[in-house]
């Protein structure tokens, strides 16, 4: 008796709020024909129903409430709540430890068979238990929205990305010779490394900083975080993810055996950071304590090629060209900064705006025909939260706008910051012993056994 | 330690002044990071007032299969006998036989309560989240079904890749304390 009053109170007030919904009705009859050949009479009924409703509302809640005779009480969902590993004290704590222990195993215990070892105590932890996140790379989008917005960011995280600067401040990349986990497990992988030409690798050396600066500028306008989306390990770390991604991280692995820890030298956008905090070092990386014969014993074993052999100042007469070529790349430094702040602008309209959700969806709506299925999902869900096309519009065009200003600004630091290590080139300092590169040198530790003065004192 | 060891040369000067800068630069982005209150932990959760049930969430997590499954709002549930969440549109026949069943993996179970009622819950384990059931409670239903972040699964990654790329933009971060958009309770 309930059900026919409900079906009736049901259809009277369905049919009022009728929306036509093409797609559903032509799924629909497909349906019923289907069912009527199969004399299907079940998938008939339903079929039948499921069209009075498809053509109804979209409206939800179409059945009521049953009341039951037999007192059966209606349950709760359970939800579990959220279970961390660890508490967020705990992590900053460890983390903590952690960059002691290196910091101690690199400058004074300076043994690479123990960074080694600690490095996979890290990878363990930091990398499969914690699984990678969050991690000091990817904090620094997080540290960049809320510093933008002025707030709101979880300690820990805060934490998660000083705490690593600050030790390189003091005691160089102690960091990535043996707490991060992506550099653990590059450095696992380190069978045969190649040289890297010099320019191939200056020019390689941009990319992180492209990553940084633009990473940031894609993060602030709301498009997402795009340096967590380029981790090429996190699926590795959590043993499970879509195989692209799987496969991407192996790869970057098997490339690692030849050119050693690829994405830190490439890609890491936290490295930028890190060598700005490393150079500045107050206790730098040391080949040796001992005075450096310069047996030049350590510049083969250099997985990253970060070992600055002895140099004398350049004579009179090339000191002079060189001061002309720095006259002339000092006027070129404005002509770099100006294209790339343009190029910036360009690419800021056409690359990264078009990831911002809001655009894709507007970009969606314009591009969408019954025949590009493929873009339905974005003009379904607009329709469902009311986006009208105009309004869209208007907040799209807004948003590249946005994108626009941001990486014209970041494509002007970026020129601004090659015409830097550009004139970096033509100011030459005396040196007299074989030196680990402050900013390069990722304290793996490599050479330490290398140096026959260092094999002397352990004797 | 070169540093304390060596005259206080101008150079050594000059070094330190430019540590602490950056020191401080760091100290400082940090700080108004920070706010000036301590702000706890945000976890991931799926609006699902905005969720069209495009099947992203089954295949882009990170976890295979997805931290994302059904859950049942039993509050807003018909107790149908003929649960479009439950039944496929031309099922054969009213039972819980699989070829009825619209779920691939068979994860909701079908309880009779009374005539004409009957109780539908989720067999979290087997759901893999592809959102079919939700689709066709949605449309044809009470809506009671839906999908939610399993917080026992979630990684809580620093970004979510289901975020990334829902269509329909429905993910947003809530309070570590109250991680679930509760369709019956919004
Ligand atoms: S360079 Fe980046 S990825 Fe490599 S060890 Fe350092 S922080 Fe980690
Ligand atoms: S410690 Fe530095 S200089 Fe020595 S091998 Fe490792 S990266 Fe190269
Ligand atoms: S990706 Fe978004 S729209 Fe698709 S099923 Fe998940 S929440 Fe729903
Ligand atoms: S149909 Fe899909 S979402 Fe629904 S219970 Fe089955 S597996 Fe889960
Ligand atoms: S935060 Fe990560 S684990 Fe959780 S649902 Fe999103 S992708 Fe899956």
């Amino acid at each position: 008796m309930k059900l026919v009053v409900g079906s009736w109170q049901l259809a009277v007030g369905r049919w009022q709020s009728t929306v036509g919904n093409i797609k559903k009705n032509i799924l629909f009859l497909c349906d019923l024909c289907a069912s009527v050949r199969k004399k299907n009479f079940v998938g008939l009924l339903s079929s039948l129903l499921c069209g009075t409703f498809a053509m109804s509302a979209q409206a939800e809640s179409r059945f009521p409430q049953p009341q039951f005779d037999t007192g059966h009480v209606v349950p709760e969902a359970y939800h579990p709540s959220v279970t961390a590993v660890v508490s967020e004290g705990t992590d900053v704590a460890l983390l903590f430890v952690a960059l002691c222990v290196a910091t101690w195993l690199v400058h004074r215990v300076r043994s690479r068979f123990w960074i080694l070892a600690f490095s996979l105590l890290c990878l363990v932890w930091f990398g499969f238990v914690r699984q990678g996140c969050f991690c000091p790379i990817g904090a620094i989008q997080n540290v960049a929205v809320a510093a933008w917005q002025g707030g709101g960011l979880a300690w820990g995280i805060a934490a998660f990305f000083a705490l690593p600067l600050l030790f390189a401040l003091l005691f160089g990349r102690v960091f990535c010779s043996a707490v991060c986990p992506l550099g653990a497990l590059q450095d696992l992988f380190i069978v045969r490394p190649l040289r890297v030409p010099r320019t191939v690798n200056a020019v390689l050396r941009l990319i992180p900083l492209i990553v940084l600066l633009f990473g940031v500028v894609y993060t602030l306008n709301g498009a997402g975080y795009l340096i967590c989306r380029t981790d090429p390990f996190v699926g590795l770390f959590r043993r499970s993810a879509p195989l692209p991604l799987l496969l991407t991280g192996m790869a970057v692995l098997l490339l690692g055996m030849v050119i050693a820890r690829p994405y830190c030298r490439y890609f890491c956008p936290y490295a930028v950071l890190l060598e700005v905090c490393s150079r500045l070092a107050w206790e730098p990386i040391k080949i040796t304590k001992a005075t450096c014969i310069n047996c030049r014993l350590c510049v083969g074993v250099c997985p990253v090629e970060a070992v600055e052999i002895p140099r004398e100042i350049p004579s009179a007469s090339t000191r002079a060209g060189r001061f002309r070529l720095f006259v002339r790349l000092l006027l070129l430094a404005p002509v770099l900064v100006i294209a790339l702040t343009c190029g910036g602008w360009l690419a800021g309209g056409t690359l990264l705006a078009p990831a911002h959700p809001v655009v894709k969806t507007y970009e969606a709506m314009v591009q969408y025909t019954p025949e590009t299925e493929a873009l339905y999902p974005a003009v379904e869900a607009a329709k469902k939260q009311k986006l009208t096309r105009e309004l869209l519009e208007v907040q799209a065009r807004e948003i590249t706008q946005r994108f626009r200003v941001g990486s014209a600004v970041a494509g002007g630091i970026l020129g601004l910051i090659i015409a830097l290590r550009i004139l970096g080139l033509s100011q030459l300092r005396r040196r007299a012993e074989h030196e680990a590169n402050r900013t390069n040198c990722i304290a793996c530790g490599r050479c330490y056994p290398a140096c026959p003065k260092n094999v002397k004192t352990i004797q | 330690m070169t540093g304390s060891k060596s005259p206080p040369t101008r150079r050594n000067l000059l070094s330190w002044l430019l540590r602490a800068g950056t020191g401080s630069v760091v100290a400082a982005l940090v700080y108004r990071a920070s706010g000036f209150h301590r702000s706890g932990r945000m976890v991931w959760q799926l609006d699902p007032r905005k969720c069209i049930q495009c099947g992203k969430c089954e295949t882009a997590c990170v976890l295979q299969p997805s931290a994302v499954k059904c859950t049942h709002g039993y509050a807003m549930c018909g107790y149908c006998k003929l649960c479009f969440g439950f039944f496929k549109p031309d099922a054969p026949r009213l039972d819980e036989a699989a070829e009825n069943q619209i779920c691939p993996t068979g994860a909701i179970a079908r309880k009779f309560i009374e005539a004409p009622y009957f109780e539908y819950s989720i067999k979290e384990p087997l759901c893999t989240g592809c959102g079919l059931c939700v689709k066709s409670c949605a449309n044809f239903g009470n809506g009671s079904l839906y999908l939610q972040v399993r917080h026992d699964r979630c990684k809580n990654c620093n970004t979510c890749r289901i975020a990334e790329l829902c269509p329909a933009q429905a993910f947003v971060r809530v309070p570590e304390e109250s991680p679930y958009l509760l369709k019956e309770k919004l």
